[in-house]
């Protein structure tokens, strides 16, 4: 993206107010999170997801759908069990206040990441989630994530092990997933540009 | 009429490509529309995820439903948002109740329970009064988008998709609702524009809206359609040329049934206007997909009809609205000429630039549905161009002549009371 866009884009995506929740609160409350997800909001794990600069309501929607067990997970699930709504409202703005994190190191295969890239184009992933894989409204950042984590979200939506907001829009675009076209996506949405 | 839409079509359009195009980076190498063929059974069917999309123009790409908040707006968050709310002099908004999930439909219990449907969240509530303090009570949950709720007989109902379902003696079982009776079950399974609303008439019948899968297309027979059903299960078509309808009510004039409707998106920020109708005959058609508001008729879709082959609206709301729940106002407490006045609850856009709605209008019209016109009675929802602190879906009016606003964008239901 060319800086003057980049910068527009900046600024519409800014637009919307974070709402009254109170960020350094979230802050305080991340302690035990940072151990898993990184100091800043970036894991060193790739299979635990990368937090930071995500959508604040996307953050918040899997924190609800953790604590109510909707999206079952062993770690993630007691975790969550006794956030209160004020808690999981801030931790949702800390993580998205912060930058997100740099595509990894390393081309990636070649052959690979161009598969990724039609597999995108023909099941219109940028249709919700945006050419820059930034997201938008409900749809959340996809770009920059570690493979080995979306590939997983993706089997998870696939299988209807988790849940998704906007009257199950993502389950069913991951239906008719094969498992090289997750393979394949997971690499390029590492490295979408 | 083509050639006066056509013109003011092409104006609005103008201004709108610029702005999608500097929100996206003008026309990126991968920009694609999402173009579907909406008229085989295949579509309607199987509606793919993303259906509201899938026309998009390029004058409106980009442009999604925008997500609400995760969790229930906080009470004080909820006080400060409505002192920005502005009313007409006299009038007072409160909280009544927060904490509810994505809050849709209400309907009244003979004992004052106050029930209500939800959109995502699956459950049914019952709101009670505990000494001044609202008590909210998840009753139902696991059902599949139980928007529309009645009360009658005793028995609450809930339109759940494609199950109308009863359950007897409701308000004294609140801890333990009955295993419900299934009233009527021949409807679509989809969700695309499945979910209801429930106006029940002095027979106890009940009107259900049949929205179509899709934003435009050739409707399968049995959508875009409004059905009344019997409490025995027996029903009728009334109306047909609907798109999404989710409000109505009727007109304590002359017991004919008034209901709100969501105009097709995808064309530009300004057209098509959401409408309000009357149906005063059977089987009325209200033009979807051929004509919208009355004059428009469709650019793909029209396919050789003239609008005036169709019932015109009562009213045109304006475009991306939005308009939902609706009440004729037949309380004792606001001033004299609210009386009979149609109060409607503006869920407000997603598929414009700058969102409008968000708001309760005032209409007033004749009970032939002559001379009518809006007035904006409470705005200040809308908190940015695509932004929100909340979202009105419905208006009941209640026993003392306040009435009561459900919002399912902060979980909350509002009162609203006149005094001089
Ligand atoms: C013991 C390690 C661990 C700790 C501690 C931890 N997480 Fe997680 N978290 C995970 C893993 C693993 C996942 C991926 C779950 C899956 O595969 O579905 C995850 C997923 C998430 C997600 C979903 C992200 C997405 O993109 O969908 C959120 C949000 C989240 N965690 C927030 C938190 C918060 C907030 C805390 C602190 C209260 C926390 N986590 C503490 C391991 C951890
Ligand atoms: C109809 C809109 C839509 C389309 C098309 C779509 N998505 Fe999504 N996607 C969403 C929404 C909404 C969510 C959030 C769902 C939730 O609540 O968990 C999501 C979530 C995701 C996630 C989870 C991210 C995380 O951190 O766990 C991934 C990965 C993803 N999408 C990838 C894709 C890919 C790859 C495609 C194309 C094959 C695609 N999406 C197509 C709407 C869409």
């Amino acid at each position: 993206m060319r800086p003057v866009l980049a910068a527009l884009a900046a600024l519409c995506l800014s637009a919307t107010p974070l709402a009254a929740a109170d960020i350094e609160a979230g802050r305080q409350r991340a302690e035990t999170c940072v151990t898993c997800h990184g100091a800043d909001g970036i894991t060193a794990d790739p299979s635990i997801p990368s937090l930071a600069g995500q959508r604040e309501r996307y953050l918040q929607w899997q924190l609800v759908f953790f604590r109510s067990g909707r999206r079952a997970n062993p770690i993630m699930g007691p975790l969550a069990a006794d956030l209160t709504d004020e808690e999981l409202r801030n931790l949702g703005a800390y993580f998205a206040s912060l930058p997100r994190a740099n595509p990894p190191s390393g081309a990636p295969d070649p052959a690979l990441h161009e598969a990724g890239k039609q597999a995108a184009a023909r099941h219109r992933c940028a249709s919700c989630h945006q050419d820059n894989y930034g997201g938008s409204q409900a749809a959340p950042a996809i770009a920059h994530q570690t493979r080995a984590y979306t590939a997983k979200a993706l089997r998870d939506y696939r299988a209807n092990a988790r849940p998704s907001v906007g009257v199950a829009a993502m389950n069913e675009a991951a239906g008719g997933l094969t498992d090289d076209d997750i393979t394949a996506l997971a690499v390029y949405l590492e490295r979408p540009e | 009429m083509t050639r006066t839409s056509s013109a003011r079509r092409k104006r609005v359009v103008g201004p709108a490509i610029l702005a999608a195009g500097l929100m996206l980076g003008g026309g990126a190498a991968n920009a694609q529309l999402k173009s579907y063929d909406s008229s085989k059974p295949s579509f309607w069917q199987n509606p793919p995820p993303d259906w509201f999309l899938g026309d998009e123009t390029e004058a409106q790409k980009g442009l999604a439903p925008p997500v609400g908040p995760a969790t229930p707006t906080p009470l004080a968050e909820l006080n400060d948002n409505l002192k920005k709310i502005k009313l007409p002099p006299g009038f007072k908004i409160e909280v009544y109740a927060s904490g509810i999930p994505e809050a849709r439909q209400m309907a009244w219990g003979d004992n004052g329970t106050l029930f209500v449907g939800s959109f995502g969240a699956t459950n049914v509530y019952a709101v009670t009064d505990k000494g001044g303090k609202r008590e909210v009570k998840t009753i139902l949950k696991g059902l599949n988008m139980p928007t529309g709720v009645a009360f009658r007989d005793g028995a609450l109902y809930v339109i759940a998709i494609d199950k109308l379902l009863r359950y007897d003696g409701a308000e004294s079982k609140l801890d333990e609702m009955p295993k419900p009776v299934v009233v009527y079950d021949d409807m679509p399974p989809y969700v695309a524009h499945g979910w209801k609303y429930i106006v029940t008439d002095k027979e106890g019948a009940m009107y259900l809206p049949f929205g179509p899968p899709f934003n435009i297309g050739i409707p399968p027979t049995s959508v875009s359609q409004i059905r009344r059903v019997h409490p025995n299960g027996q029903a009728e078509i009334i109306a047909l040329g609907v798109r999404n309808s989710v409000g109505g009510d009727i007109d304590p004039r002359t017991g004919q049934y008034w209901f709100t409707e969501n105009a097709r998106d995808w064309i530009s920020d300004d057209l098509p206007s959401d409408k309000l109708n009357h149906v005063t005959r059977l089987g009325q058609h209200f033009g979807y997909p051929y004509c919208h508001q009355g004059d428009m008729p469709d650019p793909k879709f029209a396919m050789g009809h003239k609008c005036d082959e169709f019932t015109p609206p009562a009213l045109n709301l304006g475009p991306h609205v939005a308009p939902l729940g609706m009440k004729f106002y037949t309380g004792n407490q606001f001033p004299a000429e609210y009386q009979n006045n149609i109060l409607i609850a503006e869920h407000g856009s997603w598929n414009r630039h700058k969102y409008q709605g968000g708001r309760i209008m005032r209409v007033t019209v004749d009970p032939d549905g002559k001379n009518a016109k809006q007035e904006v009675f409470a705005e200040g929802w809308i908190t940015g161009n695509q932004e929100y602190s909340g979202r009105p879906n419905d208006i009941l009016v209640a026993k003392d002549g306040s009435i009561l606003v459900a919002d399912d964008w902060a979980g909350a239901i509002y009162r609203i009371s006149y005094s001089r």
